[in-house]
């Protein structure tokens, strides 16, 4: 695709400013997950209190982004890559609000699990989890910007071992509250929130599909698990 | 570039198998004296169909449709090479009439250019020298039926025997579709046919060609992005004489595959 400018240059800035956006959303998002599991490990109900109350500000900037793609359409009538860049927009930003959402659930669970009797060695498990999470999250944000179909590939390729962590982390659960039944309540919710990391990684996945689609105008084959059945615009 | 464009003219060939080619060009090249306008173009313009073309000012798009009417021919300096079949026939056999060809194959021009007469016998003169009417009243249908779908019945049926000349420029714009149109044309060309009128009379003229595609065949040049969207199955896109891109206007205009129609439609630079 043509890296080169519009002839209208006002596009131009109109465009930049939407992905200025879409950085910072997935700045605070990447901020929310890292913070999330730090306030479970640390048993630090400050610091949920504090990614629950941010998530407001995620959901505003993700709303600012639907009205600057809508004022794109409907003032510039984006076509072709221009097209494919403000859909995903869309997209990307919808994926980012609710990874946003599910950090912001593990926060309210880690109040409940603080409140109760530590369960060895868990916190680490999710925290290596959600950091896995985090940097496929932070390259799929770099392939976005930079326009790299090789990286987000590399990125949809990398959920498997998030896949593989959760189903390792669900047996440890089970194992530990056969063990000692005064753990169910506890990794009742560490397994939720060990699915709640899964579910961020299914909506990395689909960032990193979105910028497949954005660079080469065709959507991945669906060669891998995928929770998202939406029917994309483009079809082959 | 015309490789690919041939590959991508019989993958298009495949994709669409049921399509019938109306009108179909090969290596078609048009000079101007020394000015190469076209250059080794193919294309095969399908029935039933809008075809779009598309391209910067001066690549030879009103040059190419005027290759379809044999249009050139009256530009004492023009030159056509190659071959243009009309449902399999040459239309630049010498058997052929060019007047009959163009009764067959209408034109919209870029510049409107009603005759010095009444709006009515505007619209009359095709059917009249084609003898299309048996008589005063059947020709009076055709002149309403034309005007009617030309959008411009409306404003003028109060004044049928005024000049067509000394209607707006937009007017007089749907004034020569209606002529078109009159004579029933299996293909009409129509060369930014509304480049002069409002959004709404616009809006009625991309109707009409909605309505003529389910019969005729269209060939629409417009510097309208949106309209060529809008109104056509099939987009082509030149360039500096050459054809470089053919395809269905959905790929056209999601995903094109020559970065210079990316660049076109997309207004970058370059
Ligand atoms: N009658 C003519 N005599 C000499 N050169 C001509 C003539 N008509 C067109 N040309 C030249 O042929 C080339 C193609 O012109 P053409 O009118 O087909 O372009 P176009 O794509 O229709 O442009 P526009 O979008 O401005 O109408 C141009 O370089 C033009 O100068
Ligand atoms: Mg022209």
């Amino acid at each position: 695709m043509p890296n080169s400018e519009h002839i209208v240059s006002s596009f131009d800035r109109d465009l930049e400013g939407i992905q200025a956006k879409i950085m910072r959303l997935g700045g605070l998002v990447e901020e929310a997950i890292t913070k999330s599991v730090q306030a479970l490990e640390s048993r630090d109900l400050d610091l949920a209190k504090t990614v629950r109350r941010a998530d407001k500000a995620i959901d505003e900037l993700e709303e600012q982004v639907n009205v600057d793609a809508a004022r794109i359409i409907a003032l510039r009538q984006p076509i072709a890559s221009d097209l494919r860049t403000v859909l995903t927009v869309f997209r990307v930003s919808a994926n980012l609000e609710r990874i946003g959402d599910y950090a912001k659930n593990i926060a309210k669970r880690s109040q409940s699990v603080i409140e109760l009797e530590t369960v060895p060695g868990t916190a680490a498990s999710l925290k290596r989890m959600a950091r896995q999470v985090e940097l496929m999250l932070k390259d799929v944000l770099d392939a976005y910007i930079q326009h790299d179909a090789d990286l987000a590939e590399d990125v949809r390729q990398r959920d498997l071992e998030v896949d593989q962590m959760y189903s390792a982390l669900f047996r440890e659960y089970l194992t530990h509250m056969m063990e000692d039944p005064r753990h169910i309540t506890a990794c009742m919710h560490l397994h939720f929130m060990a699915k709640n990391i899964e579910r961020m990684g299914d909506h990395v996945t689909s960032v990193a599909e979105q910028v497949i689609y954005l660079v080469t105008g065709v959507m991945p084959d669906d060669d891998r698990p995928k929770e998202d059945k939406t029917p994309y615009v483009h079809e082959a | 570039m015309e490789g690919s464009n041939m590959n991508d003219m019989s993958q298009f060939d495949q994709g669409v198998a049921v399509d019938t080619i109306k009108m179909q060009s090969r290596g078609v090249n048009v000079f101007y004296g020394d000015t190469h306008a076209i250059k080794d173009v193919d294309v095969d313009i399908a029935d039933k169909t809008v075809t779009a073309f598309i391209g910067p000012s001066g690549c030879g798009k009103s040059t190419f449709l005027r290759v379809l009417n044999r249009m050139n021919d009256t530009i004492d300096i023009c030159r056509v090479t190659g071959k243009t079949t009309l449902e399999g026939e040459d239309i630049y056999d010498p058997k052929v009439d060019p007047v009959q060809l163009r009764a067959k194959v209408g034109m919209v021009f870029q510049k409107p250019n009603p005759f010095p007469k009444s709006i009515f016998d505007n619209v009359a003169y095709g059917p009249r020298i084609h003898g299309l009417s048996q008589n005063k009243s059947d020709l009076e249908d055709i002149v309403e039926k034309s005007l009617r779908r030309a959008a411009l019945w409306d404003e003028v049926k109060d004044r049928l025997q005024a000049p067509g000349t000394g209607l707006s420029g937009g007017q007089q714009q749907r004034l020569c579709i209606a002529r078109a149109v009159a004579t029933s044309p299996e293909v009409l060309l129509m060369d930014e046919p509304c480049s002069a009128l409002d959004p709404i009379a616009t809006a009625q003229v991309e109707e009409l060609i909605d309505e003529l595609r389910t019969q005729y065949s269209v060939v629409i040049v417009t510097h309208s992005m949106q309209q060529a969207a809008r109104v056509s199955q099939k987009t082509a896109f030149f360039h500096l004489g050459n054809l470089v891109e053919f395809d269905e206007t959905d790929t056209i205009f999601t995903n094109p595959s020559d970065p210079r129609t990316e660049s076109y439609i997309t207004g970058r630079i370059g």
